[in-house]
C-alpha cells in the first residue's frame, strides 16, 4: 500500500524532480562513457609512455610538452592519468564481480534454505559488516604486504556482506512463486533451481546494485592506494598520484590537483549514473530503501 | 534496559575476540623471525637474540604467548614494539589515543546539525533552487573521496588564499581543515537522510493540522516536523561513524596529524606488527562501542526495539 502510494507520487508529481534525476543519470552516464572509453583506448591516446622517466622535466609545470605537467620522475601526468583510469576500472570490476559471486551465492543459500543455515550465514554476514574497509585493508596488508592483491581481497571482503543481504532478500521475494514450487516438486536438483530458476529472476536487481557499487569501489581503491596499501609503482593509480603530489602541493600543485579532480569526477559520474539507474529501473528498491 | 545493554556488550565480545585471534595467528604465521629483523646486522649475536626473545616472550609456546596477550589487552598492555625495541606499544599509541577520538567526535558534532538543517531546508523547499544546490553539494560530499576533497580544499584555502595552515597539528587553525574534511561526508549523508525523512513527515495529517491552526511555517517545520526525523537518524549515526573511521586514517595522513590512523599505516610499512594489532583492536572496539551507544539510544526512545533486540 505504502509502496504503491509512493510510486504514484513519484510517477505523477514533481516533473522537475524527475527531470533533474534523469539529467543526473544522463550526466553521470556521459562521464562514465568517457571514462570507459579512456580506460580502453587510453594507452593509445596517451601522448607519452606512462613509465618513461626524464629527470630534466621533474615537476615540470603544464605546458605544450606535458599538457598536465610531469611528476617527480618527470613522467607525463596526462599519460599516467589515462592509464590510471584502466587500472582503477579493472580493479573495480574485479571486486564487484567477486563480491557479487560470493555474496549472492551465500545470500541465495541463506534465503532458499532458511532455518538454521539462514541464521548462521546471516550471523556471518553481520560479522563481516562490522569491519570498516580500511581496517580490513590494514590487516590484509600486514599479512600479504601492500599491493594489487591486498586491494582486491580487502575490498571484496568489505563488499560481499552487502551483496549477500541483497541476494537473500531478493530470493525471499521469489521463493514463494509457483514456478519455484513446481521446479521443486518435479524433482529439479537444488543447483539447477539456483542457476536456472532463481538467478535469472533476481539478476536485474543485482546488476543495478552492482552498478551503484562501482563508484564506491573506485573510491575505496583510490583510498587504499593513497594510503600506500594498494596499487604500487610503476603502475599508476589516481590515489597513488595524489599521494606523490601532496608533499609539493605548495610549489608544484598540478599533480595532486589534477589527479584529485579526475578521481572526484569519475566517482561522481558513477554515483550519479548508479542512482539514476536505480530510480529508473527499480522503483521498488527505492521505495523500500 | 540494563539487560539490553549487557546483552549487547556481550555480543561485542565475539567480534573483538575473533579479530584478536585472527590477527594474532596471521601475524605469528608470517615467515621471518622478528628478533632477527630487529637486530639486523647484530643477529648473529646469539646471546642478545636470546635476551630479546625472552623480553618479547617469543621463547614461550604459542598458546602461552596468546594467553599473555589476551590478559595484557584487558589491562591496557599491548606488548612491546618491534620497531622501537623495548618500547611498550601502549606508550606509542597514547598520543594518538588523545588525538583520533577527538577528531572523530569533532567531525560528528559538526556534521549532524549542519546535515540536519540542510536536509530539512531542502525538503521544505522541495524542487526549489535551494533544494537543487543542497542536493548537488550532497552528491559531491558523498562522492568525492575525502583525501581528494582535502587536497582541493588545502590547495584553495592554504596555498591560493593562504588563510589556513597547510598541515600539522597543535593549534586551532590547524584543526579547522581536517575537521571540515571529516565532517563533509557525514553532513551530506545526514542531509540526504533528513530530506527523505522530512518529505515523508510533511505528508502527515498532523502537519496540515498544525498549519491549519495558524502556526507559522517555521514553527510547523522545526517544532512539529523535525523531531519526527530524529529517531531514524540514530541508526545513520552508526553508519556514519564507520565511514568516519576510514576517513580519519586518510585525514591524518593528508594533514600530517600524529593520530592512531597514521600510526597504524606507518606500522604496516615498518612491519611493527604489535602496533598494527593494537590499533586495529582499538578501532574495532571504538567502532563497536559507538554502534552499541547508537542502539542503546535507539532502544531508549523505542521500547519495541528494546524488546526485539533483547530477544523477547
Amino acid at each position: 500500500m505504502a509502496v504503491q502510494h509512493t510510486l504514484r507520487r513519484v510517477g505523477t508529481g514533481s516533473n522537475l524532480r524527475r527531470a533533474l534525476r534523469s539529467r543526473n543519470a544522463m550526466a553521470g552516464g556521459a562521464i562514465v562513457a568517457v571514462m570507459v572509453f579512456l580506460a580502453i583506448f587510453g594507452p593509445w591516446l596517451a601522448p607519452m609512455d606512462f613509465q618513461q622517466t626524464n629527470l630534466l622535466s621533474s615537476w615540470a609545470a603544464p605546458s605544450d610538452a606535458h599538457l598536465l605537467g610531469a611528476d617527480r620522475l618527470g613522467r607525463d601526468v596526462l599519460s599516467r592519468l589515462l592509464v590510471g583510469a584502466r587500472v582503477s576500472l579493472i580493479i573495480a570490476l574485479t571486486v564487484v564481480v567477486l563480491a557479487l559471486a560470493i555474496g549472492v551465492l551465500i545470500g541465495m543459500l541463506a534465503g532458499y534454505l532458511g532455518g538454521r543455515v539462514d541464521s548462521w550465514l546471516m550471523r556471518t554476514v553481520d560479522f563481516g559488516l562490522a569491519f570498516p574497509e580500511v581496517v580490513i585493508a590494514i590487516v590484509v596488508a600486514s599479512i600479504i604486504g601492500p599491493g594489487l592483491a591486498t586491494v582486491i581481497v580487502a575490498l571484496t571482503f568489505a563488499w560481499w556482506p552487502g551483496t549477500a543481504r541483497l541476494g537473500r532478500s531478493l530470493v525471499l521475494m521469489v521463493r514463494g512463486e509457483m514456478y519455484i514450487d513446481s521446479a521443486i516438486v518435479s524433482g529439479v536438483r537444488v543447483p539447477v533451481i539456483f542457476w536456472r530458476h532463481l538467478l535469472p529472476s533476481i539478476a536485474p536487481a543485482l546488476i543495478v546494485r552492482a552498478s551503484v557499487g562501482i563508484g564506491y569501489v573506485i573510491m575505496g581503491e583510490a583510498t587504499l592506494s593513497f594510503l600506500g596499501l594498494g596499487v604500487q609503482e610503476p603502475m599508476p593509480s589516481w590515489g597513488g598520484m595524489i599521494r606523490d603530489g601532496l608533499p609539493v602541493l605548495r610549489t608544484d600543485p598540478h599533480l595532486a590537483v589534477f589527479a584529485s579532480a579526475t578521481l572526484a569526477l569519475a566517482v561522481i559520474g558513477f554515483n550519479m549514473l548508479g542512482d539514476g539507474l536505480r530510480d529508473l529501473l527499480d522503483p521498488k528498491l527505492k521505495a523500500a530503501a | 534496559m540494563s539487560r539490553f545493554v549487557l546483552l549487547r556488550l556481550a555480543g561485542m565480545l565475539p567480534v573483538l575476540f575473533i579479530t584478536l585471534v585472527v590477527t594474532f595467528l596471521a601475524i605469528r604465521a608470517l615467515p621471518g623471525d622478528p628478533v632477527i629483523v630487529m637486530l639486523g646486522e647484530r643477529a648473529a649475536d646469539e646471546e642478545t637474540a636470546a635476551l630479546l626473545r625472552a623480553q618479547y616472550g617469543l621463547d614461550q609456546p604459542l598458546i602461552v604467548q596468546f594467553f599473555d596477550y589476551v590478559v595484557g589487552v584487558f589491562t591496557g598492555d599491548f606488548g612491546l614494539s618491534y620497531r622501537y625495541i623495548g618500547e611498550p606499544v601502549s606508550e606509542l599509541i597514547a598520543e594518538g589515543l588523545r588525538i583520533s577520538p577527538l577528531l572523530a567526535v569533532a567531525g560528528m558534532v559538526l556534521a549532524l546539525p549542519v546535515g540536519a538543517v540542510a536536509g530539512t531546508l531542502a525538503a521544505n523547499r522541495r524542487g526549489s533552487n535551494l533544494d537543487f544546490i543542497i542536493m548537488l553539494v550532497m552528491v559531491i560530499g558523498l562522492s568525492v573521496p575525502s583525501f581528494a576533497l582535502a587536497v582541493m580544499l588545502m590547495y584553495l584555502l592554504s596555498v591560493q588564499l593562504d588563510v589556513l595552515p597547510v598541515a600539522g597539528w597543535g593549534s586551532f587553525s590547524q584543526a579547522v581543515l581536517p575537521v571540515m574534511v571529516l565532517a563533509i561526508p557525514g553532513a551530506a549523508y545526514t542531509a540526504r537522510m533528513t530530506r527523505t525523512l522530512m518529505l515523508e513527515v510533511l505528508q502527515n495529517d498532523f502537519m496540515r493540522t498544525a498549519r491549519a491552526k495558524g502556526l507559522s511555517r517555521a514553527v510547523v517545520i522545526w517544532r512539529h516536523g523535525f523531531p519526527n526525523t530524529l529517531v531514524p537518524q540514530f541508526t545513520s549515526a552508526g553508519v556514519m561513524f564507520g565511514a568516519l573511521i576510514s576517513n580519519a586514517f586518510v585525514v591524518e595522513i593528508v594533514f600530517n596529524i600524529p593520530g592512531l590512523g597514521r600510526l597504524a599505516i606507518d606500522s604496516v610499512f615498518a612491519r611493527d606488527y604489535p602496533v598494527t594489532m593494537a590499533v586495529v583492536l582499538l578501532f574495532m572496539a571504538l567502532y563497536l562501542l559507538i554502534n552499541l551507544l547508537v542502539d542503546v539510544a535507539y532502544a531508549a526512545v523505542d521500547p519495541r526495539i528494546r524488546d526485539q533486540m533483547a530477544g523477547r
